[in-house]
């Protein structure tokens, strides 16, 4: 079974003339462990198709499903509990609380899913430590730097039992060294089971994934293995995806 | 499946005490954090809440204590004598329980027309304490000794150590005392069974209840709560009613603030959301904001309010009249004035929490405005709350045979219902306004466009800004009709650099003394054997006039007086001889009175009142006969106006002339005068007049504290405009904060900084005038409701007196004040309204 699972989701903004399809009649399947990029130039709905899988936005037609449940017929609260115990969330531009230091923000998502403020620290405390933070945990984003940033963000995505990460232009406001600091951690949540989407203008980084999904104009035109990158033709440790 | 995600499945679907744990902290972090963007609802806040302690610990203790002549007896009877009903009583009530008798004999002091009491008390009594303290010296022990007050004391220059004739026995001095719940209290305290002739017995006892009834036959007997019940708008009902509405206010004022600083936060709560945040959390991080803000300011408001009451404490008990300790505030209107200002905090962030709930994630996210909400068809509710308010008003103003003296539960719930009513108006105004600005320039259309579209902030403003006004508007309504009757002339009797002799004896059962020809203080029997001749009282006023330095003026009160009726109230008013010294003194010439006038008058409207008789001779039951023993009434007599005669109601405003005592014979004689000073009188120079005045049998009258209607209505008047601004002065930033990303857009269009001053003014006036027009409506709604079947001012009739100048202030000067205020302000547009907060 997909963790994640789109059928023929199509997103329309707007009435009458001002109508306009956002994304058209999509279909995705994204596998545990599996990571899908999805590229397009501006406009093109990648952003849209990641509200849409992450149950933030309803689409107009279609279904979908992320771990065999249907968002279609799921409550508010419902889905606020799916994206608390199974969606995880990296934006471009962080999106931390800022009133919460960086082990709060991560702990946070298992204290809203009711559980206790001891145990989900010591989660937090767990995930920040595997992507190296322990050490700034309580600091306050505002005194973290954009790399830091993003990395207590993917920690609040993958904390607890979360198995679907969707990630958008999540090294967008990176430069390269740790825009491909944060991929390396993208794929290793994968290698630990997790499904990832990551929307990416960046092709180099789109090499990391599975699977290259392209929109134009809201349709799916194509989608590819991406090629050996030159990091896997050097180092034939490097899994290959495929 | 691990142990992680079974315990998962047995949590609640809300998260349940850790998530709303969670929720809280990061609402009392953001708190912390951005607390100067909450600084003035929290100013608010605080401010009403020490206001309220301050005020209410003020008016209630103000007034002598509920207990105040109770001692700590339960119980108290009176009688006017130490009669056999009273010693019976006294026996009985001995039997039975334990019992403290005080006795007393009023005296006048020589020279004054004050009195003091000769008081029979048991200092060590078992219920006394409280009404009696020593301040130096000891207690009577004797009949040879008196205690006395500090007045008394001044009064009759006495000090411990001294000798006194009091109650025909001379005594020594040997303390001074007061009563601690009364410092006003004046009195010679002797030892029981030393007042003579008491004039009241006071019976303080205990007994049990099962014996009150017994007790009780014949007599009545108080309690202190069946005392503080005799009234039931005391202080603390007043203290109340002012904080709830006071509070309303706050909460008006503050769900502009909080939806802002919602729309601040849209971001936050967006990604709250995307983790994974229900709406109820999302609700519970905005109004647990709320929260904390109304905590916190109750907080400082006590421990503003608090400080504030011990140190004007010191002040104000000299100024009461009685001691008050420290902790004496009325603590059920201090507890009421903290929950309210919390509650009042979080209903006012309930509206924009769950406004914030209904915004997409997706736009939450990317920080856009939220678009406006869609108009609400809130008039018809608000058109039935101003007719049912005004029916209720109109049942109320009906009551007690047209006085509306029955009808204060119906007035209350009108008023409760014109409030709601007002409020329900607001975004129907502002829609209104929206429409009719469709052809203004394109700075004051997008303002005032701006206004009917972001409602959740410019409705609540208007809410609070025409309440505000409302209050004002009744006021200034009701004391224009009011005070408008010519005929119920009211205000300050005189001006304070004024004083008014007039002949007169203390009240009955008053024992006077009299100091005699050696100099002793003799008990006066027989007031007629005192009464001075006219010669020996003009002696006495130039005695007092020369005392201060002052100019005297006699009145002469002729043998008539004008009598009328008009709207509902009588008159039959004093008037005096227009004398050619009383013209002088006035700067009145002869040439500007009209030689056929009858009566000259500085009250307005009185020359065009129908109906008024003048009667004299022996037709003026007051006077007796004219010179000729003959009597007479003029009906409408010729009045003439004349704004240089005094406007004081014990002033000479309405004299008669010379031209009609003439032409109907009428005698006068100078039984008043009025001293006239180059500057206001002292309170010392005021008691020396008394006690001058006292000796040779005149009573000294000087300015009181009653406020003139004109007084009235300008102070109401302010009051409304100082609230209409500073709700404007909190919320126009509000408002126009929310279309700051417009202003950027027009700044980049090339719009200057007129165009943004003219956004600022035109929304700070148009906010101030629709404010200032509804509550000018609702006033009127409230008015007309009330007076329609009241009959007491003249009934509807009333309301054609239009304080035009004040309420023009209200209308026009309020907003134009607003506009000029905002225009100058708004040169420097804050950026960070403009921006989002970005982690």
């Amino acid at each position: 079974m997909s963790m994640l699972e789109l059928r023929q989701v199509s997103k329309r903004y707007g009435q009458g003339a001002n109508e306009v399809d956002a994304i058209a009649d999509i279909d995705l399947a994204v596998e545990r462990g599996s990571l899908v990029a999805i590229m397009g130039p501006s406009g093109s709905g990648k952003s849209t198709l990641l509200t849409i899988a992450g149950s933030l936005e309803e689409p107009t037609t279609g279904d979908v499903m992320i771990d065999g449940a249907r968002l279609s017929g799921m409550s508010r609260n419902d889905k606020a509990r799916l994206r608390r115990r199974s969606v995880g969330y990296v934006f471009q531009d962080f999106n931390l609380l800022a009133g919460l230091t960086a082990v709060e923000n991560v702990s946070l998502p298992l204290e809203l899913d009711g559980i206790s403020m001891k145990k989900a620290r010591a989660k937090g405390m767990a995930a920040l430590e595997g992507l190296g933070l322990a050490d700034r945990a309580e600091s306050f984003p505002d005194q973290l730097s954009g790399g830091e940033r993003q990395r207590v963000a993917i920690a609040r995505a993958v904390v607890g039992e979360r198995s679907l990460l969707l990630a958008d232009e999540p090294s967008g406001a990176l430069d390269s060294v740790n825009g491909e600091a944060v991929m390396r951690m993208i794929l290793a949540a994968c290698h630990g089971g997790v499904a990832a989407v990551v929307v990416t203008h960046d092709a180099k980084l789109a090499s990391w994934a599975d699977r290259v999904v392209f929109l134009r104009d809201g349709n799916a035109v194509d989608e590819t293995l991406p090629p050996p990158s030159p990091e896997e033709l050097l180092n034939p440790e490097v899994p290959n995806p495929s | 499946m691990d142990d992680f995600q079974l315990r998962s499945e047995r949590r609640p679907s809300d998260g349940g005490l850790p998530a709303r744990r969670a929720v809280t902290h990061w609402a009392w972090r953001l708190f912390r954090r951005e607390w100067r963007q909450q600084f003035l609802i929290l100013a608010l806040i605080t401010v009403a809440v020490a206001a309220t302690i301050l005020g209410s610990s003020v008016a209630v203790n103000n007034p002598p204590p509920k207990d105040a002549g109770f001692g700590t007896a339960p119980y108290s009877v009176s009688f006017a004598s130490y009669s056999s009903k009273a010693q019976r009583f006294i026996a009985k009530a001995e039997h039975l329980g334990t019992v403290q008798v005080i006795e007393n004999a009023t005296y006048s002091i020589p020279g004054s027309i004050n009195t003091y009491q000769l008081r029979s008390q048991n200092a060590p009594g078992p219920f006394g304490a409280p009404i009696l303290s020593l301040v130096s010296g000891h207690y009577p022990s004797g009949a040879d000794e008196v205690a006395v007050t500090s007045g008394v004391a001044s009064a009759f220059h006495l000090s411990v150590g001294k000798s006194w004739q009091v109650g025909g026995v001379t005594r020594d001095v040997v303390g001074i005392v007061q009563n601690p719940q009364s410092l006003l209290d004046a009195f010679a305290l002797v030892v029981p069974g030393q007042v003579p002739n008491p004039s009241q017995v006071t019976v303080l006892f205990r007994v049990p209840s099962s014996a009150l009834r017994a007790l009780g036959k014949g007599v009545q007997i108080s309690t202190p709560a069946s005392v503080a019940a005799s009234n039931p708008l005391n202080p603390e009902t007043i203290s109340l009613a002012a904080l709830v509405l006071g509070m309303l206010l706050i909460a008006l004022v503050s769900i502009g603030g909080f939806t802002v600083l919602a729309q601040r936060r849209m971001r936050s709560i967006g990604m709250l959301e995307s983790i994974g945040a229900t709406d109820r959390h999302v609700r519970l991080v905005v109004s647990a904001n709320g929260t904390v803000v109304g905590i916190v300011g109750a907080i400082l408001g006590f421990v503003v309010g608090f400080a504030g009451w011990l140190a004007y404490r010191p002040s104000f008990e000299q100024s009461a009249h009685h001691l008050v300790g420290a902790f004496a505030l009325p603590w059920l209107v201090v507890l009421l004035a903290m929950v309210l200002a919390v509650l009042a905090a979080y209903f006012a962030s309930s509206r924009p929490a769950r406004a914030v709930t209904k915004i997409p994630i997706v736009h939450a996210l990317s920080g856009r405005p939220a678009p406006p909400r869609q108009i609400h068809r809130s008039a018809l509710p608000g058109i039935v709350l101003l007719v049912a308010a005004f029916v209720l008003l109109g049942y109320s103003g009906g009551t007690g045979g047209g006085n509306g003296s029955g009808g204060a539960p119906e007035l209350l719930l009108g008023l409760v219902f014109l409030m709601p009513g007002l409020i329900l108006l607001a975004p129907f105004f502002l829609s209104l306004t929206e429409r009719v600005s469709r052809r203004a320039p394109i700075a004051a259309r997008l303002a005032l466009r701006d206004l009917a579209r972001y409602r959740a902030r410019s409705g609540s403003a208007l809410s609070a800004i025409s309440i505000g006004v409302l209050i004002s508007v009744i006021v200034v309504l009701a004391a224009a009709s009011r005070f408008s009757n010519v005929l119920d002339y009211a205000g300050p009797n005189l001006a304070s650099n004024q004083l008014a002799l007039h002949t007169g004896f203390p009240p009955q059962g008053v024992i006077l003394v009299h100091r005699n020809a050696k100099g002793q203080l003799v008990r006066v029997r027989h007031h007629k054997t005192e009464t001075a001749t006219p010669a020996q009282l003009a002696a006495g006023a130039e005695q007092i006039a020369k005392g201060l330095d002052a100019q005297l003026l006699a009145l002469e009160s002729p043998n008539a007086y004008l009598s009328g009726t008009q709207g509902g109230r009588s008159w039959s008013g004093q008037i005096y001889v227009a004398t050619p010294q009383l013209l002088r003194e006035f700067g009145i010439k002869a040439s500007e009175i009209n030689p056929k006038a009858d009566v000259l008058t500085s009250r307005p409207g009185l020359s065009g009142v129908s109906g008024l008789v003048m009667d004299y001779g022996s037709g003026n039951p007051k006077r007796g006969a004219n010179q000729n023993g003959n009597g007479g009434s003029v009906r409408d007599p010729l009045i003439q106006e004349v704004s240089a005669l005094p406007s004081g109601t014990s002033a000479p405003n309405t004299i008669i002339t010379e031209y009609a005592m003439k032409k109907f014979h009428i005698s006068s004689d100078a039984s008043d005068w009025l001293v006239f000073g180059t500057q206001s009188f002292t309170a010392d120079q005021i008691s020396s007049a008394q006690l001058t005045a006292s000796t040779a049998q005149l009573q000294v009258e000087s300015r009181n504290d009653i406020p003139s209607g004109s007084t009235i209505i300008n102070w109401a008047t302010l009051f409304g405009i100082i609230i209409a601004l500073g709700v404007l002065a909190m919320s126009v930033g509000l408002v126009r904060s929310e279309t700051s990303s417009e202003l950027r857009t027009l700044a980049a269009t090339g719009a200057s900084s007129y165009t943004r001053r003219t956004l600022t003014a035109v929304t700070a006036g148009a906010l101030g005038f629709l404010g200032a027009l509804l509550g000018v409506v609702g006033g009127y709604v409230a008015m007309i409701g009330w007076l329609r079947s009241n009959s007491l001012n003249g009934g509807i009739s009333a309301l054609g007196n239009v304080p035009f100048g004040d309420l023009s202030l209200i209308l026009f000067g309020m907003p134009a004040i607003a506009a000029v205020v905002g225009w100058l302000f708004a040169s420097r547009e804050p950026a960070v309204l403009g921006r989002q907060p970005i982690e």
